[in-house]
């Protein structure tokens, strides 16, 4: 039973720290498999993109981790072209070459993502997504550099360094190899390098003191962070410093006794690099106690800015670090815009959307045709287009008569010339080109002889009905009575086109 | 209420409200000083103001308007954004969003007070983005794939570590890569007349220092709430 639980236990809860070891070989297998086969139709399918990947990984590292300096685009290029022709004896033209090596980089930055694969994780009973990167990007001063990851460079020793020393530090072992080789020349290079990388610990010093002078509270974490690190760093290096120590001197003591088989200028040649390794080893280690009283300072200077920070949070104004944590905590990703928006100038562009503006070009109809909106109300008379025509023609006539009768008033006698004139004087040309003057000049022509007073009592004709209305309303022409005399040859030439007899208008006493 | 007063508190609010800048190293001056030296116009401009619901701030003897967050006439909203931006969807638009909050805390660490940083480079901001989301990204190995909501700080981690920093060697602003997505941020920011270039520098300019200054320290009550992820419509305004 005991037995079967520690299984379980194996299976379900170390799931997930075996996936994490396991990934960082997933990137390889995935290069190695075919990525080569499908493109330019094989022609490329001698290259072996798992002996490519590993390669340049080494190069990663020497650049990065031994020499300490990103890698531009241009230096992979260059170092792609030597295993080519080297290792695949590959002749192609510069162009092709170029095209290689950028497809052979996306491949291994995976274009830009990161290489990912799913999983079950038995024990939050769910799939699960793991992600690594070989080579990372950065720019400075505007320009382009790659790095290889810390996953990366695990994968690489994994694969054979560090099955061999249980450190992790590279510098060390390279140099406990080449004090092996006796390759001291070599060794003085690493322990150079080993005093950059304390240089370089030294300046991190002051990135802890910015992060603190920005954020205390993130200043501390880094802070704790890099004593750490420093504490670490000691405890390995002392170990493999003694290590290393001994290791000269055994050097020492071999040369001694192959002293007599060799040359002399190579036997001191050989003694000044193993005295000149010694020297700088010793030097790392001056660099090293300076490294220690730094730390020892920094400790206090951590505490006088904890101590003042403490002061100054008395003070109450908007932090936006702690604002920051606070929505992250909360994951509150909408509260950025009452953050961001305020920043903004006003908004005073309105513009009409997409698609109105569409329309308004286009004029497209309506795609339903709208109804016809009736007002409610009740009908109260229907009126019909003849009705309207009658309307017009006896306001036409009213006015024409209304203007005969004033003019009767006045003058004893005219024609149907001036009282032509009269009408255009007062209507406008236009009068005499309207339809219902001629009408009324028919309906008048039916009589001679009109009396006012004879209308009155009984209108005979339409036009006499017309007459009649209008005295409805007047009195002033009560005792008219006139006489039309058509003078047949004497015609009145309206238009070019139109003539018409002339009549004459008498007055006639009763 | 004299005529000549109101008339020159009408033209002050004109011209805030077009953009212009009003301030005494600006052309106009007179009428900041008139600002400054008459009560009544003072009075006017802001009365007004605080009717359309538009905050004016005074940096460095210039004027400053803003219509703060959720004002329906003069505030952008986001699809207004999006278009200004070029953007699609939502969660491109909040990265941008996290990218002008990181360019703040580049030269702020609180309302109080500038962190005499004078200017930042496109890489900064690109390591201050990182740092900031490096946490997520990093447990973004162990993250549940139907885990990833529209809107959260994780979908911002994903996106942002699933871009490479550059693609060619002159950054464009375009969101292919992290640089080309600061450079469009940057460039609306210029157009927004928050910030300055000159060659690969950017400079905050005083319109934005008035605003951080002033806003954020004025409305850090009503802020601190909807930070804490109690609704907008319920915070205290």
């Amino acid at each position: 039973m005991t037995e079967e639980y520690i299984m379980m236990q194996d299976i379900i809860q170390e799931h997930k720290e075996r996936i994490q070891n396991i990934k960082k070989y997933y990137p390889y297998f995935k290069l190695a498999d075919n990525s080569l086969l499908q493109w330019k139709e094989g022609k490329y399918a001698c290259l072996d993109m798992g002996y490519i990947t590993m390669a340049v990984l080494r190069f990663f590292i020497d650049e990065n981790n031994l020499k300490d300096k990103d890698v531009t685009y241009e230096e992979y290029e260059s170092f792609i072209h030597t295993i080519l022709v080297r290792d695949f004896l590959l002749m192609i033209s510069e162009e092709e070459e170029k095209e290689l090596c950028a497809y052979l980089f996306d491949k291994l930055l995976n274009e830009g993502k990161p290489f990912s694969f799913d999983y079950f994780d038995p024990k939050d009973h769910q799939k699960k997504s793991i992600r690594m990167k070989l080579i990372e990007s950065r720019i400075v001063d505007s320009i382009l550099f790659y790095r290889i990851t810390s996953d990366a460079i695990e994968f690489y020793l994994d694969t054979k360094e560090i099955k061999e020393e249980s450190s992790i530090s590279v510098e060390q072992l390279l140099l406990s190899k080449l004090i092996d080789t006796q390759n001291f020349k070599g060794g003085i290079e690493v322990v150079k390098r080993i005093n950059r990388e304390v240089t370089k610990l030294k300046l991190r010093r002051n990135e802890v003191l910015a992060v603190l002078s920005a954020d205390i509270f993130e200043g501390k974490k880094v802070y704790e962070a890099y004593v750490n690190d420093i504490t670490k760093w000691f405890d390995e290096e002392q170990r493999l410093f003694k290590k290393n120590s001994e290791l000269i001197e055994k050097a020492l003591e071999k040369a001694e006794l192959d002293k007599k088989g060799k040359e002399n200028a190579r036997f001191f040649a050989m003694m000044d690099e193993i005295y000149t390794l010694e020297l700088e080893i010793k030097k790392a280690m001056y660099k090293h106690s300076e490294l220690l009283s730094l730390c020892t300072s920094l400790q206090l200077q951590v505490d006088e800015i904890v101590k003042k920070s403490k002061l100054s949070t008395l003070r109450n104004s908007f932090d936006f670090f702690h604002a920051m944590n606070k929505m992250m905590e909360n994951d509150n990703v909408e509260a950025m815009e009452s953050l961001i928006l305020p920043l903004f100038q006003l908004n005073i562009k309105k513009q009409f959307s997409l698609a109105q503006t569409e329309n308004l070009i286009s004029m497209k109809g309506e795609d339903q045709e709208e109804t016809e909106k009736v007002s409610a109300g009740e009908e109260v008379a229907y009126v019909y287009e003849d009705e309207l025509e009658d309307q017009r023609i006896s306001n036409n006539f009213d006015l024409i008569v209304g203007i005969l009768l004033e003019k009767l008033m006045v003058e004893e006698s005219f024609s149907l010339g001036q009282f032509n004139e009269e009408l255009t004087e007062k209507f406008g040309e236009k009068v005499l080109k309207n339809a219902d003057y001629y009408t009324f000049l028919v309906h008048m022509c039916q009589k001679d002889l009109y009396s006012v007073k004879e209308i009155r009592e009984k209108p005979d004709t339409f036009f006499e009905e017309i007459i009649h209305e209008i005295l409805q309303k007047e009195n002033e022409y009560d005792g008219i009575s006139f006489r039309l005399i058509r003078k047949g040859e004497e015609t009145i030439k309206i238009t070019e086109m139109l003539e018409i007899s002339d009549i004459q208008f008498e007055k006639v006493k009763e | 209420m004299e005529e000549r007063n109101l008339d020159k508190a009408i033209d002050i609010l004109t011209r805030l409200l077009n953009g212009e800048e009003v301030g005494r190293n600006s052309a106009n001056v007179s009428l900041y000083e008139e600002y400054s030296t008459n009560a009544q116009v003072y009075d006017l401009v802001n009365r007004m103001l605080s009717r359309m619901n538009v905050k004016l701030y005074e940096y460095n003897y210039s004027l400053y308007i803003t219509a703060g967050d959720n004002n329906q006439v003069f505030g952008f909203t986001n699809a207004d954004l999006r278009k200004e931006l070029g953007l699609k969807v939502n969660r491109e638009l909040y990265l941008c969003y996290f990218i002008i909050y990181q360019i703040i805390t580049c030269f702020y660490t609180d309302s109080s007070g500038y962190n005499f940083n004078e200017y930042v480079k496109i890489e900064d901001i690109m390591e201050a983005v990182d740092y900031s989301l490096k946490h997520i990204i990093d447990n973004l190995e162990i993250l549940t794939n139907n885990e990833t909501e529209e809107n959260s700080f994780k979908t911002l981690a994903l996106m942002w570590s699933d871009l490479p920093a550059a693609t060619e060697e002159s950054i464009r602003a375009v969101k292919n890569s992290k640089a080309g997505y600061i450079k469009l941020v940057l460039n609306f920011m210029i157009s927004q007349k928050l910030m300055a270039q000159s060659e690969e520098r950017y400079y905050l300019k005083d319109r934005a220092r008035a605003l951080i200054e002033n806003y954020f320290e004025e409305s850090k009550g009503r802020l601190y709430e909807i930070i804490q992820g109690k609704e907008k419509e319920d915070a205290t305004y």
